[in-house]
């Protein structure tokens, strides 16, 4: 059912734009990629990178939130808000700026880099203390570097206009200008990422009951946790190569999942997948269709989420309030 | 009173450097000349420090000062030693406002940004304190909430600067990071203006500030009206967030950094906790606008980036020194 909805609006996104292809040449246009036509240039120059980076960013985010969710035992856990996504921006910039080499896949390896940086440094700051990691210190940790980082990305734009037009539309979480050569070789590292989330599905379901019943049930915690962590870096890193920083896809999408597919995430992490590639499809192609106007889909995402996000957080913290009224 | 003393005489000190330090450094001599005696310095430094720099040292200064007092209010009344206006999103809501008239008027109409931009500051206030209510406020529930809404609120200024022309857009995201570039005279007396109520009616309400630290239950036994004052408090608060907004666009931090200083200093009561942390806020934006336009020269960084390298570590610090509670 998913999946059917995702290739109805992948040809729904396909068809939206500056230019509008009827979707009878749309599939003329989609069978003959050497055309010279300009609907199969638009299309096979414009529209399906940017399809496919969306696809891409969006699975790998929702997956990386999920993950990250069971991980942390935390329920607002998200790439964006808990500055992985910011960790792994200011590093490519950084390396933008300093080497000057074009824009490229290798860059991959240095958003990663970053991003697990990012992720130990929000981490380490969220768990101290007698109380363990927190839900909110954990958020507090994660909107603290993620400010700084993002205020050191700004720093290193604004001394290099160079860099900063280069990356202008990335860092607001845009998919407008993404050339096949970019996003192809991300989907290699994607798809390898998303593949081994998928099979180890049933190991985020124990780690997700915590350590106690983890450990109860055979679990290797200390092994497990570095595992999750590896692949949330993995995709939290290459979704931002591929789309910027983008936030609170993976924080809306495997809530969603969970409350249709129950806490196995077996299920949960197939429905993130296809689940987080619909709803970045659709906050990219929305504003396309709706305002007539190219909104960078970070910006769609973050009026999407914020809202879910702040109901997330009056519910749990009426729950963990001892006063307050239970939810 | 000494520490007072000492606090006004860093301050005076960065104002001098401030106007000292530029693309031309001016000896501290030339700049105390050119400001007690234009008429005998050199007419090129009494027009460097006089319509230049010093209308900037001193929009430094009211920032600082306005948005320090603001989040130590902030924190007496949410009880919560973290919250300030910016990271609870009410500056966020200030400059959605203030992006709106930047981007859709055109021009600045100087005197519609500070209305506007407390009307902004307002209303993120009361809608981050109605969300966060469910019979009674959590302080955690109150900055997760603001945190959400700030978001919200950045995504909508972004969303509003985008739908702009080019150019006002460009003027809007300069603005959004914070930066003193754009201070003239009218912008100060301006500022200065929406500042002076607040700011007294916050210092008069000193002891009502003290009381709600002990919590709702204490204030109304000793007979305060905790909601009435809750709401004028609110109120000072968003006209200072939005005042100093208005003038500079958001820069973050102060507000949190500035009480902590200043309690350090002089404790915890509010009749000596707000001047000083006004000073200290003001010590603060200085010396960060110092530090942003000369440390990467000729490269001129928005003060709101440098606060934010500089308050981000603080506050993890914060964050650690709580770590048990």
């Amino acid at each position: 059912m998913l999946a059917l909805a995702l290739v109805a609006l992948s040809l729904w996104s396909l068809t939206v734009g500056a230019s509008a292809i009827p979707l009878r040449d749309l599939i003329t246009a989609l069978t003959d990629p050497y055309g010279a036509s300009r609907d199969s240039i638009v299309l096979f120059q414009v529209r399906l990178p940017r399809l496919l980076a969306a696809l891409s960013a969006g699975s790998a985010l929702a997956v990386a939130g999920a993950i990250m969710q069971a991980l942390t035992g935390n329920p607002l856990a998200d790439p964006g808000l808990l500055g992985v996504n910011a960790g792994a921006a200011f590093a490519i910039v950084t390396v933008l700026s300093l080497t000057r080499i074009p824009a490229g896949p290798e860059l991959v390896w240095v958003g990663f880099l970053g991003a697990a940086t990012a992720a130990l440094a929000v981490y380490a700051l969220g768990s101290v203390g007698r109380s363990g990691t927190t839900p909110v210190k954990l958020v507090l940790a994660g909107v603290v570097v993620g400010s700084l980082l993002i205020s050191l990305t700004t720093t290193v734009l604004l001394h290099d206009s160079g860099t900063l037009d280069e990356v202008r539309f990335w860092t607001a979480g845009s998919l407008k200008n993404r050339r096949m050569a970019d996003v192809l070789p991300m989907m290699s590292y994607l798809l390898v990422a998303l593949a081994v989330a998928v099979s180890l599905a049933s190991q985020f379901t124990s780690l997700s009951l915590g350590a106690e019943i983890a450990r109860g049930l055979g679990q290797n915690l200390a092994l497990w946790r570095a595992v999750s962590a590896a692949i949330v870096v993995a995709l939290a890193g290459t979704a931002v190569v591929v789309a910027g920083p983008l936030g609170f896809v993976g924080l809306v999408v495997p809530h969603i999942a969970r409350m249709s597919a129950g806490p196995d995430y077996r299920w949960t992490i197939p429905l993130c997948l296809l689940g987080g590639a619909m709803l970045t499809l659709l906050a990219d192609t929305l504003p396309r269709a709706l305002l007539d106007r190219d909104i960078p889909v970070g910006v769609t995402m973050a009026v999407i989420g914020a809202p879910f996000f702040i109901h997330l957080a009056r519910r749990r913290t009426g729950r963990n309030n001892a006063t307050g009224a239970a939810a | 009173m000494t520490r007072f003393a000492v606090l006004i005489v860093v301050l005076a000190a960065a104002m001098v450097a401030s106007v000292a330090m530029g693309e031309l450094n001016l000896a501290p001599r030339d700049v105390i000349s050119a400001l007690t005696a234009p008429e005998t310095a050199p007419p090129y430094v009494a027009m460097i420090v006089n319509d230049l720099r010093l209308p900037r040292a001193i929009m430094a200064l009211l920032v600082g000062a306005a948005l320090a007092v603001a989040g130590t209010a902030t924190q007496a009344i949410m009880r919560n030693p973290l919250a300030e206006p910016g990271l609870i999103g009410i500056n966020s809501g200030a400059a959605l406002m203030a992006v709106i008239v930047i981007v859709e008027t055109g021009t600045l109409p100087d005197r519609l940004m500070p209305v506007l931009s407390f009307a902004g500051a307002l209303g993120m206030s009361v809608l981050i304190y109605a969300l966060a209510w469910r019979e009674g406020t959590s302080s955690l529930r109150i900055i997760l909430i603001g945190i959400g809404l700030g978001a919200l609120a950045g995504a909508a200024a972004t969303f509003v600067s985008l739908m702009g022309d080019v150019a006002a857009a460009q003027r809007a995201m300069t603005w959004l990071a914070g930066s003193l570039q754009d201070s003239r005279w009218p912008k100060v007396v301006t500022l200065a203006a929406w500042s002076v109520l607040p700011f007294a009616v916050l210092w008069g309400l000193a002891r009502e500030l003290d009381l709600f630290r002990m919590g709702d239950e204490v204030g109304q036994g000793l007979g305060q009206n905790v909601d009435l004052m809750r709401g004028v408090i609110i109120l000072a608060c968003a006209a200072l967030a939005g005042a100093a907004v208005a003038a500079t666009g958001p820069v973050a931090f102060v507000g949190l950094a500035a009480p902590h200083i200043a309690r350090k200093i002089v404790g915890a009561s509010h009749r000596l906790l707000i001047p000083a942390a006004a000073l200290t806020g003001a010590i603060l934006v200085l010396l960060a606008d110092i530090a942003a336009r000369r440390l990467l020269a000729p490269v001129q960084l928005p003060v709101g980036v440098m606060t934010a390298i500089l308050g981000a570590p603080f506050f993890g610090w914060l964050l650690w020194t709580r770590r048990n509670e």
